[in-house]
């Protein structure tokens, strides 16, 4: 029997514990115990009700002035607040005294960088989880987010040893404090749960590929009404930039579509649909959906790609912010879908959705793309993660 | 030797951690064990003596204040951090009663922490709540409003404060413990430390109270003299965030007073243009006391090293950045000791001008420090300490009204947790 942290420490909304609770279930079913420290305390009681005991993980505080485009992960994490070597150490402190309470063998870390530097320091081993973003692709210095944008290497090392003598002093110079930004980020294994066509940094080595370790939060049940026509299916962000201008061509369509806009008002939900587009102000149900529809429009999360991978969809993709930027890029690699990038003009959204729902390309290659993870199960990739945490706890 | 578990839940700056912190100190050279669940734990790294502790976050809401309105009573407070939702205020509960059950305190000490007040209630631990009057609202129902200067109508106190308890209580059943009659159950405990003095009490007079009489630390930090020379002698302790922070350093340097600073995380660059012989800027805790007996003004944002000060008869400029603090920048005023700015007040040269010539300013505060001359921080915290000591030597008064063991607190509603 294992003891296992679950720490979740940086990053917002459902991803990370979407993530962390089929892995954890599948722990506690092979008999191992499992103590979740939450970032968000708005998720924690849906661990708890799942019968986890939950704790709160340390929280750094960001600075009042925050760089609106990071170089790289490094700093992406100075501008989360690792800059702050004082706020850090109250930090490094905090995932100590967790470490020590839960008595833990093994940290499974979901963006958590403070808790892995914790488990190095007292010599716990550590496996990281995750969508692939919180983890640098290969290379000294940390490389740069976008590999378009030429960044100079003196540059961006100056980050990494900004970052890591943040870290040093936080920890006092502790022996097992990481020297360089590579070993901050390292760990014993590090587990994707994504498919390589979706690692933001991928297809890469020395990391593995499980897939997508649960179903989605289960919405509400929708089902296609006209079996003969093409379906749509978006899923999309209340109030985000382009959003009317996507619905308004999603209504030109000769296709039934479906759009789940969680958030904004039913009513306006109700008021904006009509005998082609139905609109929905809940969550909906995606794998029935996902496998009759012949496009997914959605902002590229990697959740939702990989349900459309599954299922074989094209994909028209609107990233809002650089990791579904970097996600959309690689499924446009596969040539399983297109992107309009938020930077560039917005294209004329009826002309382009019809063009990627018609291409024989697109569809070609996502058909091959869903026969390679046809057989992908989300238990089986849950345990393999426990697998793989539970092992190390026994090395 | 007991295990003490200091609580800080809401509440900003670096008040109630110092506070705290004074006092574990005492009882951990008395042999007992420490931990803290704080809130913030950057403070950490301003504290002595805290290294042998434990440290834990306080489970906290990531959304404070977010679309909640202006509160107030206890209850709009306690909506805005987490109580509007009943899956948010379980799972808040949810993460004081795993740390409870797992540290096993035999005593909590609640600084401003109404959740982890909860949670030992739930679990039957015995617990102080320890603060000044705003953290500890009078246990009356419905909980009065701290907000003196706006009316507000009997209805609307009881509606926030019902659907505050409701909420609460609903998350209680989830968790299988006893609801809560009235929120002011909440403050049932051991022990009220009420750590202030009547006329600076945020809630003014309250039924039946013992003071203790206020916590603050002047004894330690960076050793620090006043510069030599002739200006004025002032003591500046304020947040970075104050909007008025440039018009202060600019008044600062322009009426050549001789300066003691610490302005937590002040950037170098302000740090230097305020910095000179005359102007020492520490980035650490100042050591006050020897500074206050020659000290013509204490300019702060009214936390308690307002009251420390005032307490050392020096006269008051406050910045208060949230309600709290607002209360004590107003009785400043009414006890005639010093002025105050509302964020956008800019007359920061004319006010301390005044605050530093008109001889009523140091009068009052001398006047006041007079009536409080037998008063000392160190005895309080040493009464309180026998106090601690007291209630944890003696069998606990409470009874857990929830299922025991560790295993009971994982949801004890659903079914099949168990591993195999």
């Amino acid at each position: 029997m294992a003891r296992v942290l679950c720490a979740w420490e940086l990053g917002s909304g459902l991803g990370h514990i979407a993530r962390l609770l089929p892995i954890a279930r599948e722990l506690r079913s092979m008999g191992h115990e499992v103590v979740l420290a939450l970032r968000d305390s708005a998720f924690m009681d849906m661990a708890r009700s799942a019968g986890f005991e939950v704790l709160a993980a340390p929280l750094l505080r960001g600075p009042a002035k925050t760089n609106p485009s990071p170089l790289s992960l490094s700093d992406v994490l100075l501008n989360l607040g690792y800059d702050d070597a004082r706020g850090l150490h109250g930090a490094l402190r905090g995932w100590q005294s967790l470490l020590k309470l839960v008595a833990a063998d093994v940290v499974m870390a979901d963006y958590a960088p403070m808790a892995l530097v914790a488990a190095r320091i007292e010599g716990t081993p550590r496996i990281t989880v995750g969508s692939g973003f919180a983890l640098p692709p290969a290379g000294e210095p940390i490389p740069a987010l976008r590999p378009w944008m030429p960044a100079d290497p003196r540059v961006l090392q100056a980050l990494d040893d900004r970052l890591v003598s943040r870290v040093r002093a936080a920890a006092n110079n502790a022996p097992g404090a990481p020297d360089s930004a590579r070993e901050f980020f390292a760990a014993d294994a590090h587990l994707l749960c994504t498919f390589p066509e979706l690692d933001p940094f991928g297809s890469r080595e020395g990391v593995e590929y499980l897939g997508p370790p649960g179903r989605p939060e289960r919405g509400i049940e929708v089902a296609w009404q006209e079996p003969g026509r093409a379906h749509v299916l978006a899923y999309l962000k209340p109030g985000a930039p382009r959003v009317d201008a996507v619905l308004a061509a999603l209504g030109t369509l000769d296709a039934e579509v479906v759009v789940a806009l969680p958030g904004i008002e039913p009513a306006s939900a109700h008021a904006r649909s009509n005998a082609n587009v139905r609109i929905f102000a809940q969550p909906v149900d995606v794998p029935p959906l996902m496998a009759g529809a012949s496009l997914a429009v959605f902002h590229a999360g990697p959740g939702f790609a990989a349900h459309a991978i599954m299922a074989g969809v094209a994909m028209a993709l609107l990233p809002l912010q650089l990791e579904q930027f970097l996600v959309a890029q690689r499924v446009v690699q596969a040539g399983i879908g297109e992107l309009a990038s938020p930077e560039h003009a917005a294209p004329d959204f009826g002309e382009w959705f019809s063009r990627v729902m018609s291409s024989a390309s697109l569809r070609e290659a996502a058909r091959r793309s869903a026969t390679k993870h046809r057989g992908h199960s989300f238990a089986a990739a849950a345990r393999a993660a426990a697998g793989r945490i539970a092992s190390l706890a026994a090395a | 030797m007991a295990r003490i578990l200091f609580a800080w839940e809401l509440g900003g700056e670096l008040g109630h951690a110092m506070a705290d912190n004074a006092l574990a100190a005492v009882l951990r050279t008395r042999g007992h064990r420490i931990a803290f669940a704080f809130r913030e734990l950057k403070p950490l790294g301003y504290l002595d003596d805290c290294a042998a502790h434990d440290v834990f976050q306080a489970p906290v809401s990531l959304t404070e204040g977010k679309d909640a309105g202006t509160p107030f009573t206890f209850a709009d407070l306690l909506s805005g951090c987490g109580y509007d939702r009943v899956g948010h205020v379980a799972g808040l509960l949810g993460g004081w009663l795993a740390l409870l059950e797992r540290w096993r305190p035999d005593m909590v000490v609640c600084d401003f922490a109404p959740t982890a007040l909860i949670a030992a209630r739930a679990l039957g631990i015995r617990r102080a709540s320890y603060g000044n009057g705003f953290s500890i609202p009078p246990r009356i129902t419905p909980i009065p409003p701290f907000r003196f200067d706006e009316a507000i109508g009997a209805a609307r106190i009881e509606a926030s404060e019902a659907r505050t308890l409701a909420n609460a209580n609903e998350a209680l059943a989830r968790l299988g413990a006893a609801p809560l009659e009235n929120l002011a159950q909440t403050f049932e405990v051991d022990e009220e430390f009420l750590t202030t003095f009547p006329e600076l009490d945020s809630y003014g007079s309250r039924p039946a109270a013992g003071y203790w009489g206020p916590g603050y630390n002047i004894d330690t930090g960076v050793p620090a003299a006043w510069p030599a020379g002739s200006g004025k002698r002032v003591g500046v302790y304020v947040r970075k965030r104050i909007p008025q922070l440039d018009s202060l350093i600019a008044a600062l340097r322009d009426q050549d007073h001789r300066v003691t600073a610490f302005i937590p995380d002040l950037e170098p660059a302000r740090a230097a243009l305020l910095a000179s012989p005359r102007r020492i800027v520490s980035d650490r805790p100042i050591h006050l006391a020897p500074l206050l007996r020659e000290c013509d003004l204490f300019v702060s944002h009214g936390g308690s090293a307002t009251i420390g000060t005032l307490l050392a008869g020096v006269p008051q400029l406050v910045f208060p950045g949230q309600y709290e603090q607002y209360i004590t920048a107003r009785r400043m005023e009414q006890l005639g000791v010093g002025a105050w700015f509302t964020p956008d007040d800019d007359d920061v040269a004319v006010k301390m001008a005044r605050v530093l010539e008109e001889p009523s300013y140091a009068e009052a505060a001398r006047g006041y420090a007079r009536g409080y001359a037998g008063y000392s921080p160190a005895e309080q915290a040493r009464r309180i300490v026998k106090r601690i000591e007291e209630i944890v030597a003696a069998p606990s008064p409470w009874k857990r009204s929830m299922p025991g063991g560790a295993d009971a607190i994982l949801a004890p509603t659903s079914q099949g947790t168990k591993a195999p």
